[in-house]
């Protein structure tokens, strides 16, 4: 195989990768804040693009408003999604919680379906988007080079955010004890809820891409991607932001080469990113970036 | 003697069931028949789900796994040497399956230990975490075996499934395996292994300053579960005759789960009302799927509407009725007889 | 002179960069009940949990009736005749008090699955052997009349005597106790006293339990180890305990902090 060809699959894996970094992100700020895996999650991708596709194909919206409503309206039913199934949970066991999440998520799959129909829908592509530039011979699909590049400004806004901001502070304080960020006045309610949205607005971006790679949209299609994200969270180290990130590019970038490399195993894919899953809890649980937030259970 | 009253109320019951399948294969409608299939089987999937998430605590999402492994099992011993040489046309199934042929009962029992056999392998790693890494591990070991069914040709014809299987299960078959399974589970519910699976479900590090080898423990409830999930994925694939990789999917594990909740994590008794309850609830709410004429008014089917139905019926009961119908009693003889005389259970 | 059961050979215990006990020593001789104690993390449970087999020491080896059992696993280390309750009550909540107990016997079940599933005579003979043995026991400690209540239905002082009971069914030779005062009030704490004596006694047990409250231990154990920050300090009789500088400094250290 020759060099262009690998330069090529790099580029899109790392594209596929920062996809599942976005919504990596999501899971591991949920996980760090209330020890739930959110298994809505991935699920919140798929209303991300279908919120997208009904402002560019029905309500005829520009692409970047139609982008920008849906990640907003996305992280909003996730924020009403916490309030409503997991809330009332949060002194629950944490299996009674888990088991909300499911319940929501084939929740959200199937009221997808009952309203948009099971059938694929075409995702309409800004043009923007389309195409593809030549770098000294070497065709990159323009999608492959925006997204990246759009996953990392967002995860420095993300950042910023957590480091710089009041609330950014509180939620990663949250992760360590929720009573002193109670004693010290802030609303440990609305810091949750923002976590939610944050997540949910990332993984509403993380879909829009997905759609614009894959751009036929079903209401299932968030799970694969969904749970590749997770494995792609606990690979990085739940509870770490960078983490996620990089555990995405990790799990993105090894898909697209293994297949690359041996095309045999093409079909089994799908199955890598546990195996990965598998592997890391078993010899390093805690990931790579991540503390051992289990620990606390002994 | 108390024991001896006992039992011969247990098996008056089970012969009064026996008594109702009999009338039920003679006087019901072939749809009623076929939801009572439907039942026992998944009354046998759920309570070996039970086994292992309710009593022994481990939170686990493999079921549809299980299915998978004893629905392609059961279907590949039965399926004749001439079925499937027609049937795998991509490429030409292994010899020696293709060759391989037995009768219905031989073939359960063998999905079954192969099934069960998965699923001791599988133990190892998987009960190396706990909590909700196990469940996400397992969902992806439910997963991987939907992928491996799909690309592994030779042995189960890859996408296109496998056809045409010879439909013995029937009414008696579901109802002597249901029973089976409710009786040895619920022996072993009821034996110094369910209790050990009790302290591990309430406290793993005590258990284990027990003395008791909580893997062993784990491992004895996941391969039991195992088992049936296996024989009762040969029922079911002899029941719908067709099997293929997209056939049990997330969704079968999701029902389990609906059932052993409403019934109550832990109870077995509880999971057989359960059962009864959400395969018939699921079976009347089919109706809102279905298109409708209603004084000439037609209302479209909407599909999808039953599983959201029921993820709100989830939600809600996670919510406000977490324990289920039995929270972790089970009902009993004795309770009867205590509640008759007013004593305390 | 009696045996040295229990006997501890520099154990260091480190998580990442911490040492959490280091080069501690000690030997228990049989039928005595000897006391740790230290100010809060010192390293007391680290000890307590490197014994038990929870943790495995980084350095050094414990030899329990001169067998190595260093790394062992918890659960093989209960067969071996060691049992242990845990500082805040770990009963099994959804099981009765009998129930419990009978966990205990779990270790040396004499019949296997398949008699539980065939209801063999075995199984009949062995599960009523099991429940006569829990309800003596019980019997023994005074809760007969409560095995059927669920354990997390009895008050605090009670709960921690049915753990203790459960550890007794495992058929100790040795019984460690982390903190079993803990949350008690003086009544509940001298009736503790009694009770560890009375089974100590009854069941020919050698005691090592681990406590905050000085003055629990100083009038129930005979020999005492203090441990600050890691490290053995002292060990001897209550009185020079007592009056030893380095244990007054830590114990004074603790207060002031």
């Amino acid at each position: 195989m020759d060099l262009t060809i690998i330069l090529q699959q790099l580029v899109n894996g790392v594209s596929l990768g920062s996809l599942y970094g976005l919504v990596a992100i999501g899971y591991t700020m949920v996980y760090g804040v209330i020890r739930l895996i959110n298994f809505a999650h991935g699920d919140i991708m798929m209303v991300g693009m279908y919120f997208a596709f009904t402002g560019i194909a029905m309500m005829f919206l520009p692409w970047w408003a139609a982008f920008l409503l849906s990640m907003l309206a996305s992280a909003l039913v996730g924020v009403i999604v916490d309030r409503v199934a997991y809330k009332p949970l949060r002194n629950a066991s944490r299996i009674s919680a888990l088991i909300t999440a499911i319940g929501v998520s084939f929740f959200l799959e199937n009221s997808f379906l009952v309203i948009y129909g099971g059938v694929p829908k075409a995702f309409p592509i800004p043009s923007v988007f389309n195409g593809a530039i030549n770098i000294h011979s070497v065709i990159f699909p323009n999608i492959a080079i925006i997204t990246p590049i759009v996953a990392i400004v967002f995860l420095l806004i993300l950042l910023f955010i957590l480091h710089k901001t009041k609330y950014g502070m509180a939620m990663r304080a949250l992760s360590f004890d929720i009573d002193t960020v109670r004693i010290m006045g802030i609303n440990v309610d609305l810091v949750i809820s923002l976590v939610f949205a944050l997540g949910s607005f990332l993984a509403a971006l993380g879909g829009i891409f997905w759609a614009m790679r894959y751009p036929a949209i079903n209401p299932l299609i968030g799970i694969m991607p969904g749970l590749k994200a997770f494995a792609a969270a606990v690979l990085g180290g739940i509870g770490s932001v960078t983490g996620a990130a990089l555990g995405g590019f990790i799990i993105g970038v090894t898909e697209i080469l293994v297949v690359a490399l041996f095309p045999a195993l093409a079909g089994y894919k799908d199955a890598f990113a546990f195996l990965f899953l598998i592997f890391v809890l078993l010899f390093k649980p805690t990931g790579i970036l991540g503390e051992d937030l289990e620990r606390g259970r002994f | 003697m108390k024991i001896d009253r006992n039992n011969i109320l247990t098996i008056l019951a089970i012969l009064v069931f026996f008594l109702f399948v009999w009338w039920g294969s003679n006087h019901l409608t072939a749809y009623a028949v076929r939801v009572w299939e439907d039942t026992l089987i998944f009354l046998m999937l759920s309570a070996g789900y039970n086994l292992i998430n309710g009593v022994t605590g481990q939170f686990s999402l493999e079921p549809n796994g299980f299915v998978a492994i004893g629905a392609y099992v059961t279907a590949i011993l039965i399926l004749t040497p001439a079925q499937k040489e027609s049937m795998f046309i991509i490429e030409p199934m292994v010899p020696w399956l293709a060759n391989l042929h037995m009768s219905f009962l031989p073939a359960l029992i063998i999905g079954g230990i192969v099934t069960a056999f998965v699923g001791f392998l599988l133990g190892f790693p998987v009960f190396r975490v706990r909590g909700d890494y196990l469940a996400i591990v397992t969902l992806g070991f439910g997963l991987t075996i939907r992928v491996v069914s799909n690309n592994t040709i030779t042995i189960t014809n890859g996408s296109l499934g496998l056809k045409g299987l010879p439909t013995y299960t029937n009414i008696w078959w579901c109802a002597v395996w249901a029973v089976i399974a409710m009786i040895v589970i619920m022996r072993i519910v009821d034996s110094a292994f369910g209790r050990a699976m009790k302290a591990v479900r309430d406290d793993e590090d005590a258990a284990i300053a027990m003395g008791i080898n909580t893997l062993w423990i784990k491992q004895i409830a996941f391969v039991t579960a195992a088992f049936f999930e296996g024989v009762g994925g040969g029922l079911l694939a002899s029941l719908i005759t067709i099997i293929s990789p997209t056939v049990f999917t997330f969704f079968l594990t999701f029902e389990l789960l609906i059932i052993i909740v409403v019934g109550g994590l832990g109870s077995m008794t509880g999971t057989a009302l359960a059962t009864v309850v959400v395969v018939w609830g699921s079976e009347l709410l089919r109706v809102v799927e279905q298109p409708m004429n209603i004084f000439g008014l037609h209302i479209p089917g909407i599909p999808g509407m039953r599983m959201v139905v029921f993820s709100i019926l989830l939600i809600i009961m996670m919510i406000f009725a977490r324990e289920g119908i039995m929270g972790q009693k089970e009902f009993s003889w004795d309770w009867i007889f205590n509640k008759i005389k007013g004593k305390r259970a | 002179m009696s045996e040295v059961i229990l006997k501890c050979d520099k154990l260091t215990m480190r998580f990442g960069g911490l040492t959490a006990v280091r080069d501690f020593s000690i030997e228990i001789k049989e039928h005595m009940i000897f006391g740790l104690i230290g100010p809060n993390g010192a390293g007391k449970t680290t000890a307590f949990n490197m014994i038990t087999g929870n943790l495995t020491p980084t350095e050094g080896k414990i030899h329990f009736y001169g067998q190595d059992i260093t790394g062992l696993k918890p659960y093989k280390i209960v067969s071996l005749g060691m049992a242990r309750t845990f500082q805040n009550i770990r009963l099994f909540s959804n099981l009765s008090v009998l129930g419990n107990v009978l966990t205990g016997f779990h270790h040396k079940l004499k019949y296997n699955l398949i008699d539980a599933i065939l209801r063999t005579p075995r199984f009949y003979k062995y599960e009523n052997e099991m429940k006569e043995a829990g309800m003596a026991l019980l019997e023994s400690v005074r809760l007969a009349d409560k095995a059927d209540f669920k354990a997390s239905e009895l008050p605090y002082g009670e709960r921690r005597k049915v753990e203790i009971a459960r550890a007794l069914a495992t058929g100790p030779k040795l019984l460690l106790l982390d903190e079993p005062a803990a949350g008690m009030n003086p009544q509940e704490t001298l009736d503790l006293m009694y009770f560890i004596r009375e089974i100590k006694d009854k069941f020919n047990l050698t005691v090592f339990l681990i406590e905050h409250d000085m003055k629990f231990v100083m009038n129930l154990c005979e020999t005492i180890a203090v441990l600050d920050h890691g490290v053995k300090i002292a060990e001897g009789k209550p009185e020079e305990i007592r009056t030893n500088p380095d244990v007054i400094k830590a114990y004074l250290g603790d207060i002031n902090a």
